[in-house]
């Protein structure tokens, strides 16, 4: 069975949703003496994952770490990598960091975005947020023979294809894919993949639908996370590739 | 309008032009005010009020038509929404009811710091600011410019959006630059999406003469980019403004562009 090695796996928004599903998924593909790092705002929620995943992960010997932080702000970010800092002592194989933490944004017409601050702050948690860490992680984990580094950014469709009133969740989606492409040329010994993974059932898609009225067909959080594991496990894409659940 | 249908002049507008003190946008406020009719105004914007009036100075008189021209130079940062909103404030004073098309040339950018790589940018602050201007206060200028002068008969509203093949294809050391462009592009392809009619351009003027460029095949961190630029300078490669400009003129005038698409100066 394919597995992450002795890895430390660092997942943002972990807490609910797809993070969630990913930790759970994650945590079979990590051998004995890995680390696994849940990053959200609520300490509560990670907590109970934490306690979900103890018997399995006392059996596997995973340390599991929750981080209860908000990745909006400097802080937050700091305080994710100091952690991954103090972990780096053990001998890892594999480095696996999944941006996840993600939001919807305001939903409305183009013309209502005039407010400065709130359009800062959208692009704050959603991209900078995710190149500050990620930049963080990496110079926690220097590439160097016998690493294994693979960054993941959870994307979406919307990153290709403007939908009206999504002007924020577009304008993000795109910059990120944007962002990991540009990682993508400059190291070649990270292999990084944006995953499209889905409409799924999460608070998210419930509140689209309260805002949109659209209701899709939904899939499973943890259908997609199986799927991006396998992706991950497989590593038959080029590094930068966008992928969607519906085309692989 | 002309026998072929193109239109020789962009009406009596409100034209808009961001990052109007240097470079491309100065030059484009120069075309443009060959383009307005007699009872247009053309709101200049940048941080420099020196540059500014030296570039309006370069701009009045010459409105096609011989006068007229009304040009108001708006020294604000427009990465604080102090900026946005005095900026709003000039363009509603300059509107009048008899205009006929209302231009808004979101050109104001910056390079970032190219010297360095992505592993670098571990200060969220850095990144914020570099969005701030270069993405959120794009969105929030034609946001406020698209809801100050609405939709009504006879009025056209048209959006530029000054971008770069660096919206579409990743380049090394150069993350800040094309994660902007990638987000802006797809900014105006959502209002593009929005609303059918207004005309929106992401128009990429190719590499030009300008300090931007200056700075990009000086300091750029990847050796393969930086050589590619400075080849490209040092081969005579690198455009004016004055002709990238003309091209966009022409692609405003003819009309034909697919709104929100991607218009490269070598396709036209």
């Amino acid at each position: 069975m394919a597995t992450f090695g002795r890895g430390i796996c660092i997942i943002t928004g972990a807490s609910k949703g797809f993070g969630r599903a990913l930790a759970h998924e994650v945590s079979h593909s990590l051998e004995p003496g890995s680390v696994l790092l849940l990053v959200a705002r609520s300490g509560t929620l990670l907590q109970d994952l934490k306690e979900e995943l103890h018997s399995f992960s006392e059996r596997q010997h995973l340390i599991v770490h929750c981080i209860a932080v908000d990745l909006s702000t400097r802080e937050g970010v700091n305080e994710t990598v100091r952690i991954a800092r103090q972990e780096a002592v053990n001998e890892i194989d594999h480095v696996l960091l999944i941006n996840n933490a993600g939001s919807l944004g305001e939903i409305s017409g183009f013309e209502n975005f005039t407010d400065l601050e709130m359009v800062n702050s959208y692009l704050s948690f959603n991209v900078s947020s995710a190149l500050a860490l990620t930049a963080g992680i990496l110079q926690v984990f220097p590439c160097r023979a016998g690493l294994r580094w693979n960054v993941v950014n959870v994307s979406s469709i919307f990153a290709l294809k403007a939908l009206p009133s999504w002007v924020l969740y577009c304008t993000a989606k795109a910059a990120r894919k944007m962002m990991f492409s540009v990682l993508a040329e400059e190291e070649p010994n990270i292999k990084v993949l944006s995953y499209s993974p889905g409409p799924m059932d999460t608070e998210m898609q419930e509140d689209i639908l309260r805002l949109t009225g659209t209701r899709h067909c939904l899939l499973p959080c943890q259908e997609s996370a199986v799927k991006l594991v396998k992706l991950l496990h497989d590593n038959d894409f080029p590094s930068g590739k966008h992928l969607d659940f519906f085309e692989v | 309008m002309s026998s072929s249908g193109t239109r020789t002049d962009l009406g009596r507008a409100l034209c808009i032009i961001t990052g109007a003190s240097r470079g491309f946008g100065r030059v484009v406020a120069r075309h443009m005010s060959g383009l307005l009719k007699p009872g247009s105004a053309l709101v200049l914007a940048a941080r420099s009020g020196d540059e500014l009036r030296a570039a309006a100075a370069e701009v009045t008189g010459a409105a096609a038509g011989g006068g007229g021209l009304l040009v108001l130079c708006v020294p604000v940062d427009l990465s604080h929404s102090d900026g946005v909103t005095e900026l709003l404030a000039a363009v509603k004073t300059s509107y009048t009811d008899d205009m006929d098309h209302v231009l808004l040339v979101n050109n104001a950018g910056s390079l970032g710091d190219i010297s360095r790589y992505m592993t670098s940018f571990t200060n969220m602050a850095e990144v914020d600011s570099y969005l701030s201007f270069n993405v959120s206060s794009s969105l929030c200028l034609t946001a406020s410019v698209l809801e100050a002068i609405p939709r009504r008969p006879g009025l056209r509203r048209t959006v530029v959006n000054v971008t770069s093949l660096c919206a579409l294809k990743p380049h090394c050391s150069w993350v800040l630059y094309c994660t902007g462009k990638a987000a802006r592009e797809m900014m105006f392809r959502v209002l593009a999406e929005e609303e059918p009619d207004v005309r929106v351009l992401s128009y990429s003027p190719g590499p030009l003469d300008t300090d931007m460029f200056t700075l990009a095949r000086s300091r750029t961190a990847d050796p393969d980019l930086r050589k590619s630029l400075s080849d490209m300078f040092a081969q005579g490669q690198v455009l004016t403004c004055d002709e990238s400009c003309t091209k966009m003129m022409k692609v405003l005038l003819e009309d034909q562009y697919v709104s929100g698409s991607h218009v490269d100066i070598y396709e036209v």
